[in-house]
């Protein structure tokens, strides 16, 4: 059984079916549900989709069948415009390896969404509340400083800012800790969970650290999604506290 | 993504790739330099050469080739034509339709303080009102023997009024022909931006001396002559031996020996410049020319000589325009190809973006961005490399043309 604290669907998703182009790779989910307000940690091996499912809830791919829901938005059927700026307007994602731009500092990273898309305006007061979110997060010393020049976690504590800038209903996060020492890795989920409730926003993230399972609202283990033709049904088969 | 953010993240990418812009840049800016710079130089270049001839009405001179008499009259070139004589200046100044100023330019001085000879000018003082040539210090030709430096001779062999320049002899081994004459610097031209700035400028009497037409020696006509020096003596006529040496210093203690022989219509000059009173005149003037005096001399208009000579000489600016092209073909497709590779590169940049929400525009934005800021800034380089090169090499320039 999983704990779920809201009612609401906030992802759907059903009878999805994705390949990759000349690839073997099939991920086949027949239905997914993640509530709104959510923590749900997706398990499984390498290589079962883990990763290819955050993008496609994302909007960055597209299913070949099946239809993905996000709140009232059938983002399947978006174009790949729409779905840019649906993810720009409702998601914030932190991605394995930080994906941060190496040539602006740790300000600018986390203003880049504002900079590359219309959706938040590059304003005073967007500036103030990257800086606050920063600040949050301890790296109130190194606005200015190059991203290079960052620890590990410091980074990836860029990394989450940057997602929680335009406080989007759903955040994405992919192994956000799987390059962390423990102590620093349970700082990174503390600060997520806590960012999330903060906002009520609904969390999914990947994770290979079974440890922190207990931490979430639901999981989701894609070991199952292996298994050819097993059909779900209802909820997901991860069970959580 | 508004243009603002667009210039912010281009400038921060080209700053962190810095070495990678500034090399892009200074390719630009060496492909644009080299056509917009030669294009001013030979422009210049054209300037300086016209300016002139268009500056001198018309040069008579002996028959022969119209460059050769041209080029020695206007540059005091080194090929020089056949000698006319001054019969031709009597002969125009009698014609009533132009001035006639003599130019005799057939030796140079020798070498001053490692500096080259120049070409020493004979002519006579209405050249210097033509040329609106004015002067620095010191005086104008006054006596034989004197003689004015143009400006450029001056400061090259750090000479100065009072001081003295010797003419060097054409062959040295000839005991019979021209001596060199140590001549007395009375004056320094003003700066010209001319051939006149190389050169130095005498009496044209004095150019006759040099020549050997003219000299000066002791009196032999003297009771107390020494009998070694004379071959033949009769009441009429004095024949001197080889021991009697000509004067090589013209002062004023032996200027008075100093003496022609022979006809002065019939002595040498290089080439007269014709400054006729009218357009008319000058029309008469080339028709007499045409006409009746075509068998002894001819008359150039040397603008029009010059011209036909650079529309030959500028056919090669074609080649220069190609081998620009084909290098500015060939520094695009590079440049292209390293802008290519560098995105290649940035691949991982552009997907991060991309999974952010950056549409596939923005992101060719940027780096159209990224690439006008370098195109532009290797354009204003070269306009400004070219622009001081103009200005620096100037004075360079004109010392290779003239």
């Amino acid at each position: 059984m999983f704990h779920t604290r809201y009612t609401i669907c906030m992802i759907t998703i059903d009878r999805l079916i994705f390949s990759y182009p000349r690839s073997n790779f099939d991920l086949k989910i027949e239905r997914l549900e993640v509530n709104s307000g959510c923590a749900t940690a997706i398990v499984g091996p390498s290589g079962s989709g883990k990763t290819t499912l955050l993008h496609l809830i994302a909007g960055i791919l597209a299913p070949n069948s099946g239809a993905i829901c996000v709140e009232d938005s059938v983002l399947s059927s978006l174009s790949d415009a729409d779905r840019r700026r649906f993810r720009l307007q409702n998601i914030g994602m932190i991605f394995q390896d930080f994906e941060l731009i190496e040539y602006l500092n740790v300000i600018d990273n986390v203003l880049l969404p504002c900079r590359i898309g219309n959706v938040v305006e590059l304003s005073a007061a967007t500036k103030q509340r990257a800086e606050e979110l920063l600040t949050q997060v301890g790296l109130k010393q190194h606005l200015r400083k190059s991203v290079t020049r960052l620890s590990q976690g410091e980074r990836q504590r860029v990394a989450i800012c940057r997602a929680m800038l335009a406080s989007p209903a759903i955040l994405l996060a992919d192994e956000p800790t799987g390059n962390l020492d423990p102590v620093t890795s349970d700082q990174i989920l503390n600060l997520l969970l806590t960012s999330v409730q903060e906002h009520n926003a609904t969390l999914v993230m990947v994770t290979h650290d079974h440890s922190l399972l207990h931490r979430f609202d639901q999981t989701v283990d894609f070991a199952q999604f292996l298994i050819p033709a097993m059909e779900l049904t209802g909820h997901a088969p991860g069970e959580s506290a | 993504m508004n243009i603002n953010s667009a210039v912010y993240l281009a400038t921060r990418s080209l700053w962190w790739f810095r070495g990678r812009a500034t090399t892009i840049v200074l390719c630009l800016t060496l492909t644009l330099w080299l056509p917009v710079t030669m294009r001013l130089l030979l422009n210049q270049f054209r300037a300086e050469i016209v300016k002139r001839a268009d500056a001198t009405p018309l040069i008579i001179g002996s028959r022969g080739s119209q460059i050769d008499l041209a080029l020695h009259a206007l540059y005091f070139d080194s090929v020089s034509p056949e000698n006319t004589t001054m019969t031709e200046a009597g002969y125009i100044q009698n014609s009533g339709f132009a001035t006639a100023i003599p130019v005799h330019i057939a030796y140079r001085t020798q070498s001053v303080n490692n500096v080259d000879g120049v070409p020493i000018v004979g002519t006579t003082v209405e050249y210097f009102e033509f040329r609106n040539l004015s002067l620095q210090s010191g005086d104008g030709l006054t006596t034989l023997g004197d003689c004015v430096l143009g400006s450029n001779v001056a400061r090259n062999m750090r000479l100065a009024p009072g001081d003295r320049i010797l003419s060097a002899p054409k062959n040295a081994f000839n005991l019979a022909g021209d001596y060199p004459l140590r001549m007395n610097i009375v004056g320094v031209l003003a700066p010209a931006h001319s051939p006149d700035d190389d050169a130095v400028f005498v009496d044209i009497k004095t150019a006759w001396i040099i020549d050997g037409i003219g000299h000066g020696h002791q009196d032999l006509t003297t009771e107390n002559v020494d009998q070694d020096m004379l071959l033949h003596k009769s009441d009429t006529s004095v024949t001197a031996s080889a021991a009697v040496l000509p004067y090589t210093e013209i002062t004023p203690d032996n200027v008075g020996s100093f003496h022609f022989h022979g006809d002065e219509s019939t002595f040498p000059v290089s080439a007269i410049i014709a400054v006729p009173q009218s357009r008319r005149d000058q029309t008469l003037l080339l028709g007499r020319y045409a006409s009746e005096r075509s068998e002894v001399a001819q008359c150039v208009k040397p603008s029009k000589v010059v011209q036909d000579l650079l529309n030959i000489v500028f056919r090669v600016e074609r080649l220069i325009w190609i081998s620009s092209l084909l290098s500015a073909v060939v520094t695009a497709l590079l440049l292209s190809l390293v802008l290519f590779l560098s995105i290649r590169l940035r691949e991982s940049e552009m997907r991060t973006m991309h999974k952010l929400g950056c549409s596939r525009f923005t992101i060719i934005t940027l780096v159209g961005t990224e690439t006008a800021i370098m195109s532009l800034a290797g354009l204003s380089l070269a306009v400004f490399a070219a622009w001081a090169t103009h200005a620096l090499a100037a004075d360079w320039l004109r010392s290779l043309i003239f």
